[in-house]
């Protein structure tokens, strides 16, 4: 490949994917500094692997890989940062004005839920809100899909559990 | 809740961040600045300056020891000549544990999947404790270097008593901390002692991560 279709090919994932950058480092980071150096990562670690795409998997797969691996070696990187800046605001607050107050919470409730999960399960809940296959989740994380189902359920019920507490 | 409403929940959510996010800023995306970041925040000045350190260390303690062997061997303690060898043999052995790290490093797929990936990448993180054991095992040499062959023959038995609790204690904790520092003792609190502090941080994360990943097992 040569190094203009390189970089046009990089151009076009990240203008059509950034979203999925965004999205995963939003959900392993609070504080937006970091998100976008966790961006930066993964755009250069796009970069870097282009080459080594393979086109037996979806390009989304590929790119969540990425993000999901730069997201959780960058959570090892810095968690002793993590652990005394966990009393941060809840950041959804600062976007929440077109959303009634009632959902503005449940959505709060999911965000902390969401942080309180261990990395693995993390993305295994991001990939199962943006509504992934079962297969691809499985592609993308390495395991089985009847693994991916287990762990799904098991999330699910705890988020569940967490809602009902809530509302009692 | 069902599944719908809270994958409704969800997108609306993202939906208010990306819309956010278009306004602040148009991304551009500056591929050479995006490698100098990334050099300097892998190849910290610190990390460079105690490999080198450690390397010219090591190059110069061999060659001064090769010379004393040929030349001044027969006149020099011997306590010495070998503590300062022992010393320089495992500090080599920890320079080349940290090279090999450096080459793993550079063949971790970042796009594979996500088990297989961090698993490689804890696991490199965690050989870390290697070199923590190998120079743990030079602690009773900085208690042996100095003796001297006559003073131990002229009998003066506090001297000798002294020296010897010293370098067998010495070499009790060595060995005992070369034995025990290992995956499985990651929650005694003997190890948070010594692994405690920011820098051992990285360290600890991966080895909660290969608890993580050993549930996807």
């Amino acid at each position: 490949m040569s190094t203009q279709e390189h970089q046009y090919l990089f151009r076009q994932i990240i203008e059509q994917h950034r979203n999925i950058l965004f999205k995963v480092a939003r959900t392993y980071c609070k504080v937006r500094e970091e998100q976008e150096d966790i961006v930066q990562e993964m755009m250069l670690q796009i970069w870097q692997s282009i080459d080594k795409y393979n086109p037996q998997y979806k390009i989304t797969t590929w790119i969540y890989r990425i993000a999901l691996n730069v997201a959780i070696s960058h959570y090892r990187k810095t968690g002793y940062k993590k652990s005394v800046t966990v009393e941060l605001p809840v950041f959804y607050n600062e976007t929440s004005e077109d959303i009634s107050d009632h959902s503005g919470d449940e959505v709060n409730i999911l965000l902390k839920f969401i942080e309180q999960l261990k990395e693995i399960d993390k993305a295994i809940m991001l990939l199962y809100l943006e509504e992934k296959s079962y297969q691809e989740i499985a592609e993308i994380i390495g395991i089985s899909e009847s693994n991916v189902g287990t762990k799904i359920n098991r999330i699910k019920n705890l988020l569940k559990s967490q809602f009902n507490s809530l509302k009692q | 809740m069902e599944n719908t409403e809270i994958i409704q929940l969800w997108r609306s959510y993202q939906l208010k961040m990306d819309t956010a996010l278009s306004q602040q800023k148009q991304l551009s995306v500056d591929v050479q600045s995006l490698k100098v970041r990334n050099m300097l925040s892998t190849m910290k000045p610190v990390k460079i300056f105690t490999l080198i350190v450690g390397i010219v260390w090591v190059l110069g303690g061999a060659f001064l020891l090769s010379q004393i062997y040929q030349h001044t061997f027969e006149q020099i303690s011997k306590f010495f000549f070998f503590s300062a060898l022992l010393q320089i043999g495992l500090t080599a052995m920890a320079i080349v544990i940290y090279l090999l790290q450096l080459y793993w490093i550079q063949q971790v797929d970042i796009s594979e999947p996500v088990i297989k990936t961090q698993e490689k990448i804890a696991r490199l993180v965690s050989s870390t404790l290697l070199v923590t054991k190998v120079l743990f095992l030079q602690l009773p040499l900085w208690a042996t270097f100095y003796l001297s062959t006559e003073t131990i023959l002229s009998g003066d038995m506090l001297y000798i008593v002294i020296n010897a609790v010293v370098v067998l204690s010495f070499t009790a904790v060595a060995v005992w901390l070369f034995v025990n520092i290992r995956f499985d003792n990651r929650h005694k609190k003997w190890f948070g002692w010594i692994f405690n502090g920011k820098e051992w941080t990285p360290l600890m994360k991966s080895m909660e991560m290969l608890e993580q990943i050993h549930e996807y097992k």
